[in-house]
């Protein structure tokens, strides 16, 4: 599978580099011959010198012969005109773009139907405004993901020293917690990606992920020891546009809000576009400001500004004075491992979610959803189990699935089923598995639909 | 520097290396030679070694290869294998030294073409079919075809592929370089397989076939008789072979895209034009000044001269003519050739076309300057204008090797042997030409140098062969600094 990226930013990168790995031909394309050579030197792909929106550059590319157009640079306007152009091109490769500028949001479907024919518009500030609010709701998680249309969420917590679960072997869970007990998919330790077998221990300090239907999503915490807290008071700091779309959407919801920005014409504004919203002018980072808004006592502080060294500040500062939770807003790839050592757990990062949803569309057979975790180590997804594929009608301890790979639930209808050896996956099922990245061309291969001969 | 996981790699390698040895083996149980017992002596060392190295350093894995370790890698496996690759001519041949058989594996690896044997035809089949077999995986590339053949090497097989073929602008046919090393070995073997079959229409044995071909498309050199191609006295053979080590000179990329359906790419690409012109123009020239002085006739004057010019410039160093009989200009030619060498992502040797064009271009934009201090210009190439960091590395190759040819040359003639025999001698082995001059011409041999000077000229192959970056950067402190 061929796949062509415009773009060789951190978006581009990354997703050259996942792409990379999973042995698929990926040809990237930049004017910045500096973000071009990091590319060339640590991936296995094809770069192209030139603009991404040019004709030229794209045949160059071998636009003709690719599955997959990226359009990810930091322009809208490129991204647009390499669609077009793409489309122009080779009207039959796939055409994903992102696009961040909110005057757009109302043009999605008609970019769709009409003259670029973007398959698909990603727009990273909506999926991480989603994100935020799945963390907000969530006590404890590091990590939220949503499958089936949000009835299986996928959950990441630290497991704390005085968690009860802390030390106890997989296989005693059973006894522990009885039928109800949540599905651990995974353990991150020491940074380091873990699929835990039966005797495998949990240990104080790992992070745990575990897949839950919604309706017992908190039961399933307060195994945990997490436990569900009210969410009245929240801060945003910094009034971008992230800041300003979940601005909104509390709003909506009336849960008491205030959001501090620097610029006070930016603050005007907010003003006049939110209602209920409290709009504060000032730093985030001055320690007064936060005291007379009462910090202490709100729920979530979240922090949004374009600064990535303010946001961590702000947080830190926020939390010593008395916040419960903060959640911080994260693009450097490089900064996310050194979140949780100094004190950091909750994260979004525009550029992840940008390349959680970028991925779910290029993945083979019929993949609905796919999220990928711990720096991009592995993945959840969410597909349809098609009837020519290897993966139906027999026991699923017959399956030769790849190694650090699993089956994490099985959603047929309405009911979701969480599966053991002797569970048989029928067509048409919807399954999320779980694979760290060396598995998941090994997954697609199951997956996919075999060609039939008559 | 990961110590453990480069000795794992190198292990595999040469685990490889040593498997490819069952080649010369069936051609010597086919023959039935003395050549079949010191072959699996060779092979079971080579290959157990390989696997020992390997076991014995499993544990240490990475995700990438960082560029350092990539050039540690392939400068290691080269040594190691022009070590492992003599076993059979130290084991096989008698009186053959140590330093002599190594001597030979690493001519042959480097495809140089420069040999110690005195009397080839008395050496046995199998083991002069392991001397060209080895300079066919050597020119394409060992470690491109384990590359393009181990699939474990996935990522970080892009940092070996860049020591082994350091291009001085990338080249990348595919976008996964294991898809690109592959069409490489593809291209490579098909060429060669034409050739054979040439061969055999003018009437040598498959044998001779094989193994000539075997050394013509690495632009290798070796050859399976005392007279070289000389012993075959054919126009046939001749034009067929000078027809190859063209070829062989020219960038593979651009056989890939001739055979893909694009028949003038040969002509758009500015370097092969460059390459081909410069042949021409070399071939009329020396044709010319031997016509009268050594040869009676016109025919005869280009036959011998269009050979040794292509011979000496692809860097095969193949010989149909003693031309150190020949007068002063055309071995003045003949001498530049060395350095002029073949064109980038060929198989040839010496300082590449493509180096020396961008020289020139970049002296007369020096010029350009002088004349018009405030004007702004590009050196360019296909149009397309040269970031100056390629051309830095250019000038910065070009002056380690010709610094470095100095420096060795001098080294040479300090051992005690004679001007001519230095220059040459430096001069065709870090080109990987194989025949110099002096002791060391087209009819003579490598044999009389002295043995401190055989580790030299070594050194001096492996140089030429992985263009002196990947080789003489071990050689600095820096490089060793944690």
């Amino acid at each position: 599978m061929k796949i062509v990226i415009v773009g060789a930013g951190e978006v581009g990168f990354h997703i050259a580099s996942h792409l990379a790995h999973e042995n698929k031909d990926v040809v990237v394309v930049d004017k910045n011959a500096d973000a071009l050579r990091r590319v060339s030197e640590n991936i296995d792909v094809q770069v192209i010198h030139g603009s991404g929106s040019s004709p030229v550059v794209l045949m160059e590319a071998g636009i003709k012969s690719a599955e997959i157009l990226l359009a990810v640079t930091n322009k809208d306007e490129t991204n647009l005109v390499a669609c077009l152009m793409a489309s122009m091109l080779s009207s039959s490769t796939k055409k994903l773009a992102r696009i961040r500028n909110a005057d757009y949001d109302d043009y999605h479907e008609h970019f769709q139907q009409h003259a670029p024919h973007i398959d698909t518009v990603i727009n990273p500030e909506i999926e991480v405004v989603k994100t935020i609010d799945r963390l907000m709701q969530v006590p404890g998680a590091v990590d939220v993901g949503e499958f089936a249309d949000g009835r299986i969420k996928f959950i990441g917590v630290y497991l704390e020293k005085t968690a009860r679960l802390a030390g106890v072997q997989l296989s005693d869970l059973p006894s522990m917690l009885g039928d109800e007990r949540p599905l651990i998919a995974a353990v991150v330790r020491e940074d380091e990606l873990i699929i835990p077998h039966g005797n495998d221990r949990l240990m104080a300090g790992d992070l745990v992920y575990f897949i839950s239907e919604e309706d017992k999503l908190y039961a399933a915490l307060s195994v945990f020891d997490k436990h569900a807290q009210p969410l009245n008071r929240v801060l945003i700091i910094g009034g971008g546009r992230i800041g300003f779309r979940l601005a909104a959407l509390l709003d909506q919801r009336s849960i008491q809000s205030k959001i501090i920005e620097r610029n006070p014409e930016r603050c005007s504004l907010l003003a006049q576009k939110l209602n209920k919203v409290v709009v504060l002018c000032g730093d985030g980072s001055d320690q007064s400001l936060l005291a007379e808004e009462n910090i202490q006592d709100i729920d979530v502080v979240i922090t949004l500004t374009d600064d990535e060294e303010t946001n961590i500040l702000a947080s830190l500062l926020a939390r010593r004075m008395g916040a419960r939770k903060t959640i911080t807003k994260i693009s450097k790839f490089s900064y996310l491992s050194l979140m949780t050592t100094i004190g950091i757990e909750q994260v979004v990062s525009p550029r992840l979610s940008a390349i959680n949803s970028i991925l779910q569309h290029i993945r083979r057979g019929k993949v609905i959803s796919a999220i990928s975790i711990k720096g991009e180590q592995a993945e959840v997804m969410e597909a349809v189990a098609m009837e020519t594929s290897d993966i139906v009608s027999k026991p699923l301890k017959r399956i030769s699935f790849p190694k650090g790979a699993i089956v994490a639930g099985i959603i047929r209808q309405e009911k979701i089923i969480i599966p053991s050896g002797e569970s048989v996956i029928e067509p048409g099922d919807r399954i999320i598995i779980f694979a760290t990245r060396k598995a998941i061309p090994g997954i697609e291969k199951i997956m996919a639909v075999k060609l039939e001969f008559f | 520097m990961r110590w453990r996981y480069i000795l794992n790699i190198v292990g595999i390698l040469n685990l490889f290396f040593g498997l490819t040895m069952v080649f010369p083996l069936l051609c010597g149980l086919f023959y039935k030679d003395t050549s079949v017992i010191p072959l699996l002596e060779s092979m079971v060392f080579t290959v157990g070694g390989g696997a020992l190295l390997h076991l014995f350093f499993r544990g240490a894995k990475a995700e990438v290869i960082t560029q350092r370790e990539g050039m540690a890698i392939v400068a290691i496996a080269w040594t190691v294998i022009g070590l492992t690759g003599a076993l059979p001519f130290y084991l096989g041949i008698e009186n053959c030294s140590f330093v002599d058989a190594f001597f030979e594996s690493v001519s042959g690896a480097t495809t140089t073409g420069a040999s110690i044997l005195t009397d080839i035809e008395s050496v046995s089949k199998g083991l002069l079919f392991w001397r060209s077999f080895i300079q066919w995986l050597g020119g394409m590339g060992i470690i491109v075809l384990s590359v393009a053949i181990l699939p474990f090497l996935g990522v970080g097989g892009m940092q070996l592929y860049k020591a082994e073929v350091p291009s001085p602008v990338p080249d990348k046919l595919k976008p996964r370089i294991r898809d690109t090393s592959m069409i490489l070995w593809k291209v490579y073997a098909l060429i060669s397989l034409a050739q054979v079959v040439l061969l055999l229409l003018g009437g040598m044995s498959l044998y001779d076939a094989l193994c000539h071909a075997f050394t013509t498309m690495p632009t290798g050199g070796f050859s399976t008789r005392n007279a070289s191609v000389a012993h075959y006295n054919s126009v046939y053979l001749d034009t067929v072979i000078i027809v190859f080590m063209i070829l062989a000179g020219i960038n593979f990329s651009l056989h890939y895209q001739v055979m893909r359906g694009r028949p003038l790419a040969f002509w758009r690409d500015s370097e092969c034009r460059f390459f081909l012109g410069a042949v021409l123009v070399l071939v009329l020239l020396v044709s010319f000044d031997v016509y009268g002085a050594v040869y009676r006739s016109v025919g005869q004057a280009l036959r011998y001269g269009s050979f040794q010019v292509v011979s000496i410039v692809t860097t095969t160093g193949f010989a149909t003519a003693d031309y150190e009989k020949w007068p002063a200009m055309s071995q003045l030619i003949l001498l530049l050739c060395m350095f002029l060498g073949a064109s980038a992502g060929s198989t040839g040797g010496g300082m590449k076309c493509l180096r020396v064009m961008l020289c020139f271009k970049f002296c007369y934009k020096e010029l350009f300057l002088l004349i018009h201090p405030r004007a702004v210009t590009h050196v360019k190439i296909a149009g397309k204008a040269v970031p100056d960091d390629i051309m830095r590395s250019v000038l910065g190759f070009m002056s380690l090797y010709m610094g470095l040819f100095a420096l060795n040359s001098v080294i040479l003639a300090g051992l005690g042997v004679d001007f001519m025999t230095a220059v040459g001698a430096v001069a065709a082995t870090i080109g990987n030409i194989g025949p110099g001059f002096g002791m060391v011409g087209p009819v003579d041999n490598y044999a009389l140098i002295p043995e401190i000077g055989k580790w030299l000229l070594i050194w001096c192959m492996l140089l030429g062969r992985l263009e002196v970056f990947t080789v003489i950067i071990l050689l600095v402190p820096e490089f060793w600094r944690k």
